[in-house]
């Protein structure tokens, strides 16, 4: 044996940026985070080129699953053109001469942070939600030892006492993104800062959703055909935004997740927050031919 | 297309980096080489908080970003992930640092003598002015001193262990790869010795001095007396596969032992940490020493001050709230105005029309 | 980007056989097509010096052993992989603890998916129920190991058929048929 075998051909950059043993350690977890859904699988989570907080986590799964032929999606906040998710997605393309596509119906792959797009993912589809805190039970219990505990015993008590007294105070739950739910009927799972429109798509979904928070060091998983249920009482039902009467001023699409654009004479006008979703209903509106998918909801409403 | 044509996220992104570096110029080697050369301490924080000991490359990541310290750490940090690990080197022991300053502030003398070494501490803080005015300002010639101070001392908790002051630290027997190792696992609680060092190693400065001095202040049970601080070389020695041990360089060092009374024996608090780097080692000896036993949520918790001083993550998710968060604050204005239109109309039901 | 990079062959076949075995446990019961026949690709994909590993074939055993992983008894293994599956085994695998489902091992085993008893799988990654043929495995295979999980706790089991991967998470329910 001598130094070189133990050492790799020098390369500027390993494939996919992370080296063979970050992207072992991380599939070793993904494989763990899918079959306990929503249980918070801790892993090393290396500092890439990015700094913590701006989608580390979720760049990690990426690079780990990426190939030359994986064609990548990135959104932020909805929109394929945010700053950061320009950055992430010329990063993935950079380090793996991934394919890059706007159309969540050509993606393979799309890391996305705080939204789902509007059109169904079908069962060969990963959707990698980028996390910033992990754990649903910060808000009842900021020390990480004790929420493990907590998880460990299914005590989720606190949990539904905060929610209760929202109830008694505000009229309503006052959880606004990030809505705790309950996975496989056994782990409370943040489902990441999407909106509540946003979680039912989670519920017996197709697609494969991996959530992976880098700095906070969290992988965990929602597999497809997996009860996603928002932590609801029986006689207060969960309620999503209310969003479906509102119309795009751009496109003209309508009952989609919207931006609020306050206006100079106090009013308020509305964009569908899904922007690729927008790009393609002005295209077909203009009259190109633009294949657009199924949707999850259907007149602003979601079918149970 | 007009949705189209505001689609300039990609363009905005390239012309802000260029923005930045216009400012900064040509990097050179000579600019590396100074930076280097008048920065020494410099170099050895941010070498000790990216965990990656080599000056050329700290140089270089300070250049690039202009002295933006926790883009620095995070430049060092992202290309040490990418190198692969050769060998793991013999484990430095105190007694066998090649040693420039060793103070203690617990007794008059300790043997080997108190070494000051290298220091500002009595220096008057005055700004040399007048190298503005075009003067160089050269540095007084060191004298030797008759006798030179013994290089390689044991440490002074080593003396209190012998005189039955303390109960010396045992050892976990663990070597090489079986060392637990921070940046290869997850840090989880209680968390295992090896990682409380490394985590208080390449911590933020900062951070660790902003706890630390709130334990120093009273928000930790024990008060600290410093027993050693050290600035020393460590010899790196590794074993070559065919089996020749051999030093592979020699890398800065700064370490810290304090001491506080408890019952009728000292309790000791230690870090240590790559570089020189007095007040990191000190205060994070204090977080150390106060740790055991601390309530849970205080500052001198093992789970809070370990998350807390971590740089590059506190430092990245405190920039991470300038990214459009309109998702969520959109979230919480429907949460928020349908609360408030229930208070207009109390007479409703409480429960949601949907 | 003027120069894509691309990755080696050995970077594309743990590539590949992740993807299948990713698959393979969102969707138990749906067979998926690794890169190439056998185990050792699995070991390539997913063994490194952090892994405590047991191995009954010898040549599998050198390749993990390459690999830095620590060679350990089943019992203390976070994989094992292994042909025929050894009585007892099932009781002895790491099931991980309350605290940490995650530390719960990885069995990788020989079968044989052209017949054998049909077993009917539901639980996450089904839509329903699926039916599927497994021989090769103990007749008590199955009931061995409803007996050992304890949900969270558990481990989960990867079958291979020369270059098909079939996967079995903790989390699904098995009926044999």
């Amino acid at each position: 044996m001598s130094l070189k075998t133990l050492t790799k051909p020098w390369e500027a950059m390993a494939y996919g940026f992370l080296d063979g043993s970050a992207k072992r350690e991380i599939r070793r977890k993904m494989i763990k985070a899918i079959a306990v859904p929503g249980c918070q699988m801790p892993y090393a989570s290396r500092e890439v080129p990015m700094a913590r907080g701006w989608g580390t986590g979720g760049l990690q799964v990426s690079l780990t699953l990426v190939n030359p032929t994986m064609r990548v999606k990135v959104i932020d906040q909805g929109a394929d053109d945010s700053v950061n998710a320009a950055s992430i997605r010329r990063f993935i393309a950079r380090v793996a001469g991934a394919p890059t596509t706007m159309d969540t119906l050509d993606a393979d792959l799309i890391q996305s942070r705080h939204r789902i797009p509007e059109e169904i993912l079908r069962d060969d589809q990963v959707l990698v939600l980028q996390v910033p805190n992990p754990e649903p039970l910060r808000p009842v219990q900021p020390n990480m030892s004790i929420a493990r505990q907590m998880h460990a015993d299914a005590d989720y008590g606190r949990m539904w006492l905060q929610l209760y007294e929202q109830i008694v105070r505000s009229g309503r739950v006052m959880q606004g993104a990030s809505y705790p739910s309950l996975v496989h009927g056994r782990h409370v799972m943040t489902p990441s800062p999407i909106p509540r429109w946003d979680v039912p798509k989670l519920n017996m979904a197709q697609h494969l959703t991996i959530l992976s928070a880098g700095r906070e060091k969290r992988i965990f998983a929602v597999p497809p055909y997996t009860r996603v249920e928002p932590l609801v009482f029986s006689d207060v039902p969960y309620k999503v935004e209310d969003h479906a009467g509102l119309t795009c001023h751009r496109s003209g699409t309508r009952g989609f997740f919207m931006n609020e654009i306050p206006q100079e004479d106090g009013s308020s006008a509305f964009e569908v927050s899904d922007s690729e979703w927008g790009v393609k209903a002005i295209r077909r509106r203009d009259g190109e031919e633009v294949a657009l998918g199924e949707t999850w909801y259907k007149n602003g409403r979601m079918p149970s | 297309m007009a949705y189209v044509a505001t689609r300039g996220g990609e363009r905005a992104i390239e012309q802000s980096q260029r923005l930045f570096c216009a400012e900064m110029g040509d990097i050179t080697p000579d600019r590396i080489a100074e930076i280097r050369a008048a920065m020494p301490y410099l170099i050895d924080r941010i070498m000790g908080e990216a965990s990656l000991y080599d000056e050329d490359l700290a140089a270089l990541a300070l250049a690039q970003t202009g002295g933006e310290l926790y883009e620095a750490v995070l430049l060092l940090r992202a290309w040490r992930t990418t190198q692969p690990r050769i060998s793991v080197a013999e484990p430095v022991t105190q007694d066998a640092l090649f040693t420039h300053r060793r103070i203690s502030a617990a007794f008059k003398d300790i043997p080997g003598g108190q070494v000051l070494g290298p220091t500002l501490d009595y220096a008057h803080r005055i700004l040399a002015t007048t190298v503005l005015d075009g003067q160089v300002s050269t540095p007084d010639p060191v004298t030797p001193a008759k006798m030179a101070s013994p290089p390689r001392q044991p440490s002074v908790s080593a003396w209190q262990a012998e005189n039955g002051l303390l109960s010396p630290a045992t050892s976990d027997h663990l070597t090489g790869n079986d060392i637990p190792d921070v940046t290869r696992e997850p840090l989880l609680f209680p968390a295992k010795r090896a990682h409380t060092l490394q985590s208080l190693a390449r911590a933020e400065t900062g951070g660790v001095l902003a706890l630390g001095y709130a334990a120093q202040r009273g928000y930790g049970q024990a008060h600290p007396t410093v027993n050693e601080l050290r600035l020393a070389e460590a010899e790196i020695v590794v074993t070559h596969p065919r089996g020749t041990r051999f030093s592979a360089g020699r890398v800065k060092v700064s370490q810290a032992e304090v001491v506080s009374k408890k019952g009728s024996q000292l309790e000791l608090g230690f870090s240590a940490t790559m570089g020189w780097n007095e007040v990191k080692v000190i205060a994070a000896a204090t977080l150390d020493l106060n740790s055991k036993g601390a309530p849970k949520g205080s500052a001198t918790e093992e789970e809070f001050f370990l998350y807390h001083t971590e740089g590059v993550e506190s430092s990245g998710f405190c920039i991470h709230f300038k990214l459009p968060h309109y998702v969520t604050f959109q979230s919480s204005l429907d949460a928020m105005r349908d609360a408030k239109a229930r208070k207009a109309a109390p007479e409703k039901s409480p429960e949601p029309a949907e | 980007m003027s120069v894509h990079p691309v990755p080696s062959d050995f970077e594309a076949r743990c590539n590949a056989a992740f993807e299948a075995v990713m698959w393979a446990m969102a969707r138990p019961g749906l067979v998926r097509d690794l890169p190439t026949t056998g185990m050792a690709q699995l070991v390539e994909a997913l063994i490194d010096r952090e892994c405590a590993v047991y191995c009954a074939e010898p040549g599998l055993a050198e390749l993990a052993e390459k690999t830095g992983a620590l060679a350990v008894a089943p019992d203390r293994a976070d994989h094992v992989f292994v042909d025929d599956i050894p009585d007892r085994l099932l009781t002895q695998l790491n099931c991980g603890t309350d605290l940490h489902p995650d530390d719960g091992a990885t069995l990788i085993a020989k079968a044989d998916f052209s017949n054998g008893p049909q077993l009917r799988l539901t639980g996450p990654g089904i839509d329903g129920h699926v039916v599927v043929s497994v021989g090769g495995l103990a007749h008590d295979f199955w009931q061995h190991r409803r007996r050992a999980l304890r949900y969270p706790m558990g481990f989960e089991i990867l079958l291979v058929d020369g270059a098909r991967v079939l996967g079995i998470p903790r989390s699904t329910i098995v009926e044999v048929l």
